[in-house]
C-alpha cells in the first residue's frame, strides 16, 4: 500500500459528497416549509377548538403548499437516486440531453447561491454518446463550478449538448474573463484523468466566452 | 417587539411570520438581502432572523449590513444544513444558530433570550 489516493476516485467521491450535501440542504428546506404548514394547521385547529371560525381558504392554501413540497422532495430524491445509479454501468450509451438536465438540476442550489442562472438548451432529438455517465456528470459539475468562480459580472451560463462530426459535444457559454491560461489551470490532474477516461477534449473560445467538451 | 425574517424560501418565511403573529410577535418578512436593506432603512427592528445560505448575499454578510444600519440589532441564524465549521463560525457571530426545520417555541425562546441579553447590554 502506497498511501497515495487515486485522484480520479478522490474527485468522484468529492463530487458525490458535495451533491449529497447540496441535496440534503434542499430536502431540509422542503421539510422546513412542510413543518411550518403543518404547524400552522395545528394552530388553526387549536383556535377552532376555542371557538374561532376556521378559515377554509387558508386551510386549502396550506394543504396545497404541503402537497407542493412533497412533490418537490420527491423530485429531489429521484434525482439523487438517478445520480447514484449512474455508477451501475461504468460505460454505456447515454443521452446527453438527459444527463445535462440532471446535473444542471443537481447543481442548481450551488449555482443559484452564487447568483448564477444556468440553463440547458436541449435539442429535440436525443444526443447519444458512449461514455462513463458518472465521471461525465462529475466533469460537467466541475466546469460549472469553474464558471461560477470566474471573476467578472457574467451571471448566466448555457449548456448545449449537440451532435458533431466526431459524435457529440457539449458547449458551455457565458464565461466571464475566459482565457486559455485559466482553462489550463482548471485542467488539474483529476480533470485530465477524467478527460482521458471519457476520451474527451476541452477547448476554450476566449472571444465567445465558451468552453467546448468534445467527444473524440 | 418587532422582528425581521429573511429567507429565500417564501412559503417558509411567510408562514413562520403568520405563526409568530398569532403568538403576539410582529414579524416582517422578505426573501432577499436587497429587500431587507430597504426595510431597515424605514423600520426599526429589535432582532433579525436570517437564513445563512441565500442567493447572492447570505445571512452572514447581511448581518454585517444590518448592523451598520441599525447598530445593536440582534441576530439569529437559520440554516437547512451546515458543516461543523459553518456551525462554529455562525454560533460565534450570532446570538443563536438554529437548524431547519425549527420548533416555533424554541425560536420564540431564543428570540426572548437574545432580547433579554440586549436589554442587559450583553451578547454579541
Amino acid at each position: 500500500m502506497t498511501g497515495r489516493i487515486d485522484p480520479l476516485g478522490a474527485a468522484g467521491l468529492s463530487f458525490y459528497s458535495k451533491v449529497s450535501a447540496s441535496i440534503s440542504h434542499e430536502i431540509k428546506n422542503s421539510l422546513a416549509v412542510l413543518n411550518e404548514s403543518a404547524g400552522f394547521l395545528e394552530d388553526l385547529t387549536l383556535m377552532a377548538k376555542k371557538g374561532r371560525d376556521l378559515d377554509i381558504n387558508r386551510l386549502e392554501t396550506l394543504a396545497g403548499s404541503m402537497l407542493k413540497q412533497v412533490k418537490r422532495s420527491d423530485a429531489i430524491v429521484k434525482n439523487m437516486n438517478r445520480l447514484a445509479h449512474s455508477l451501475d454501468d461504468p460505460w454505456t450509451q447515454t443521452d446527453l440531453n438527459v444527463l445535462v438536465e440532471l446535473i444542471r438540476t443537481l447543481s442548481e442550489r450551488t449555482t443559484v447561491t452564487r447568483g448564477f442562472k444556468v440553463t440547458a438548451a436541449l435539442p429535440d432529438s436525443p444526443v447519444m454518446a458512449e461514455t462513463n455517465p458518472f465521471f461525465l456528470k462529475n466533469l460537467i459539475w466541475l466546469i460549472l463550478d469553474f464558471a461560477v468562480n470566474r471573476p467578472g459580472n457574467a451571471k448566466a451560463i448555457e449548456i448545449r449538448p449537440e451532435k458533431s462530426e466526431s459524435g457529440a459535444r457539449i458547449s458551455f457559454t457565458g464565461f466571464a474573463n475566459l482565457t486559455q491560461v485559466a482553462l489550463n489551470d482548471f485542467q488539474t490532474e483529476p480533470v485530465r484523468r477524467m478527460l482521458e477516461l471519457l476520451n474527451c477534449r476541452l477547448q476554450a473560445d476566449e472571444n465567445q466566452g465558451m468552453i467546448q467538451l468534445s467527444f473524440l | 417587539m418587532r422582528i425581521l425574517l429573511v429567507d429565500d424560501e417564501e412559503e417558509f418565511v411567510a408562514t413562520l411570520a403568520e405563526r409568530l403573529s398569532l403568538r403576539g410577535i410582529t414579524a416582517d418578512w422578505v426573501t432577499n438581502a436587497h429587500d431587507a436593506e430597504n426595510l431597515v432603512n424605514t423600520q426599526h427592528y429589535d432582532l433579525a432572523v436570517l437564513d445563512v445560505k441565500m442567493p447572492k448575499v447570505g445571512g452572514r454578510e447581511l448581518k454585517k449590513i444590518l448592523e451598520k444600519k441599525q447598530p445593536g440589532i440582534k441576530t439569529i441564524y437559520l440554516t437547512g444544513h451546515g458543516s461543523e465549521e459553518d456551525y462554529q463560525a455562525g454560533s460565534a457571530e450570532a446570538e443563536f444558530y438554529l437548524m431547519k426545520p425549527i420548533n416555533i417555541n424554541d425560536l420564540i425562546r431564543k428570540i426572548n433570550d437574545a432580547l433579554d441579553r440586549k436589554a442587559q447590554g450583553g451578547g454579541s
